[in-house]
């Protein structure tokens, strides 16, 4: 999972503080902003033999940088219909979703759900 | 593995006399410095080591030049290919650095390999009138053509002429894979995953087989010799198996058993200048008797009567310029340095270039964005330029 430094980021901290408790098998990493996530780092971290790859940044409009996300937004829109799909890969295994620093909740029923939603669709490997 | 890959790099080596000659004509040599002829000397004297861990092997194009002009025929790119296997494997390098686009399409590539991938590929741009199918003896195997239109446009529009070529001769459908994978050319040239290499040649293997193919007709020139050499190379029987025709070949030997003629119906009265641009894989790294860059030009001085002038650019056959990249390796300014070069020669030549390699069209594509003055000339794959102006003969005498 990828997440903005400033709201994402900051989300996952208060979902931590507010000890409001998430699904342990997943691994954060922050990154400046959502804009900076490039799609090669979903592709590799899926070929390393991640099962899914969340993405998050702060809401339309609120990022730092302005319009991080709106390019992160559109980066994964060809991503998702022009790669994934053609590799014959689950779209829901690939997600960009937004959360604020305030929404420590949301963070947390956000990251269960995914989870969720990717323990359905099982290991990446059998399908 | 072991008919790809020999672990002693100074037994491929020890004709070398040291004339220099590939250090002089060395593609990358133009714009840095670069010497394969002292590398090859230092393999030779044991600082082999030295040489892996400088890296310095990354860089090469393996354009294939200096086996050109090698009298004694070292296939330095070979070296390259296996060297930079050993630089990942003992040496841990990574190419990340040096490969272009970061990696996405390797990457897309080596997923590829993976047993579980089946791919879903975008069926959408076969053309309406075009019947395909999933068995069947001849096979247009598109490439990776529907992934790299991530980053690039219009890539369809070659895969779509391809396609209408074949079917409007064979009138049969044709067989496409909607579960297609890569042929994995840049992964053993580019980046020295040889395993990985093996597990996408058995994996389409496997497919040829299961759908029944035995002719293999790809637009692509790397596709072509990964096929045509390296697979042939790893599997015995392979050759007796399939028969691989670039589409140059295809359409060649089809208008000189005269099932097709070519016409232009819109012919101008001012001829138009083209040229083309003969890509590494089609020129430089064929063995000798195979004629592609031959038939090629002879099917181009049959369009002089369709109202089109062929000019050769300066440097042209197997002496063609680099389009620059390789395998995804090394898009930098150096590169962009010999890829203007290249326009430069082609400009002179006339308003269109035409390829008959996808990539060699995206890297020189890519260029005219940067320069205004490059704007003007159209590139084309072959397949786009002749789409319009092959007629098929009907023999009454036949049949069906
Ligand atoms: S051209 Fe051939 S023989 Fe001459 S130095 Fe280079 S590799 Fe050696
Ligand atoms: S393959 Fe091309 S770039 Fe590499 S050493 Fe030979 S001529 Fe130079
Ligand atoms: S800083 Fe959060 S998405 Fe750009």
């Amino acid at each position: 999972m990828f997440c903005c430094n400033w709201c994402s980021y900051a989300g996952a901290d208060l979902a931590g503080v507010s000890r409001f408790q998430y699904p342990p098998n997943m691994r954060i990493i922050r990154v400046m902003c959502s804009g900076r996530v490039d799609p090669v780092f979903v592709m590799k971290a899926l070929k390393e033999g991640a099962d899914g790859v969340l993405v998050t940044g702060c809401h339309i409009g609120d990022c730092h940088y302005i319009s991080g996300n709106e390019y992160a937004k559109e980066r994964f829109e060809r991503l998702h219909k022009i790669v994934i799909k053609q590799l014959g890969i689950n779209e829901k295994r690939v997600r960009l979703e937004w959360v604020s620093a305030s929404e420590g909740k949301r963070f947390a029923d956000l990251i269960t759900e995914f989870t969720n939603q990717i323990k359905e669709l099982g290991p990446l490997k059998v399908i | 593995m072991e008919k790809i890959y020999e672990p002693e790099l100074r037994n491929l080596l020890k004709k070398c006399y040291q004339c220099g000659r590939c250090s002089g004509v060395c593609q990358l040599s133009k714009v840095q410095k670069y010497t394969p002829s002292k590398i090859i000397q230092l393999i030779l004297e044991g600082f082999e080591n030295k040489v892996l861990e400088s890296g310095e092997l990354w860089d090469c194009l393996t354009c294939n030049q200096c086996l050109k002009d090698c009298p004694v025929k070292i296939n330095f790119a070979d070296i390259v290919r296996m060297a930079r296997y050993k630089m990942r494997h003992e040496k841990n390098q990574s190419s990340d650095e040096f490969v272009a686009h970061k990696g996405i399409y390797t990457t897309i590539s080596e997923i590829m390999s993976r047993p579980y991938i089946n791919p879903d590929r975008n069926m959408d741009w076969i053309p309406k009138n075009c019947k395909i199918s999933d068995k069947g003896d001849i096979l247009y195997y598109v490439g990776c053509l529907p992934f790299f239109n991530y980053e690039f446009e219009n890539l369809n529009s070659i895969a779509i002429s391809t396609l209408k070529l074949i079917y409007q001769i064979e009138k049969k459908p044709i067989v496409v894979f909607k579960e297609e994978i890569c042929c994995g050319h840049d992964i053993y040239w580019g980046q020295g995953k040889l395993k990985t290499f093996i597990k996408l040649a058995k994996k389409n293997l496997e497919k040829f087989k299961n759908a029944g193919v035995r002719t293999i007709v790809t637009a692509c020139a790397e596709c072509y010799r990964t096929f045509k050499i390296d697979y042939a190379n790893i599997f015995d029987e392979f050759d007796e198996n399939f028969e691989v025709k670039h589409i140059i070949d295809y359409i060649y030997e089809n208008w000189k058993s005269q099932k097709i003629e070519f016409k232009n119906p819109n012919k101008s009265e001012k001829e138009i200048q083209f040229t083309y641009h003969d890509p590494c894989r089609l020129s430089r790294f064929l063995p000798e008797n195979d004629n592609i860059t031959n038939k090629v030009r002879e099917i181009f001085r049959e369009f002089k009567y369709l109202g089109y002038q062929f000019n050769e650019m300066a440097h042209n056959k197997e002496n063609s310029l680099c389009c620059g990249v390789n395998s995804w390796m090394n898009c930098n300014e150096k590169s962009k340095a010999l890829r203007y070069k290249r326009m430069q020669e082609a400009k002179l030549a006339g308003s269109k270039l035409i390829t008959s390699c996808p990539k060699c069209n995206i890297h020189l594509t890519c260029l005219q964005n940067d320069f205004e003055d490059l704007a003007s000339i159209e590139i084309l794959d072959f397949s786009e330029f002749i789409i319009n102006h092959v007629k098929v003969i009907r023999t009454k005498s036949k049949g069906d």
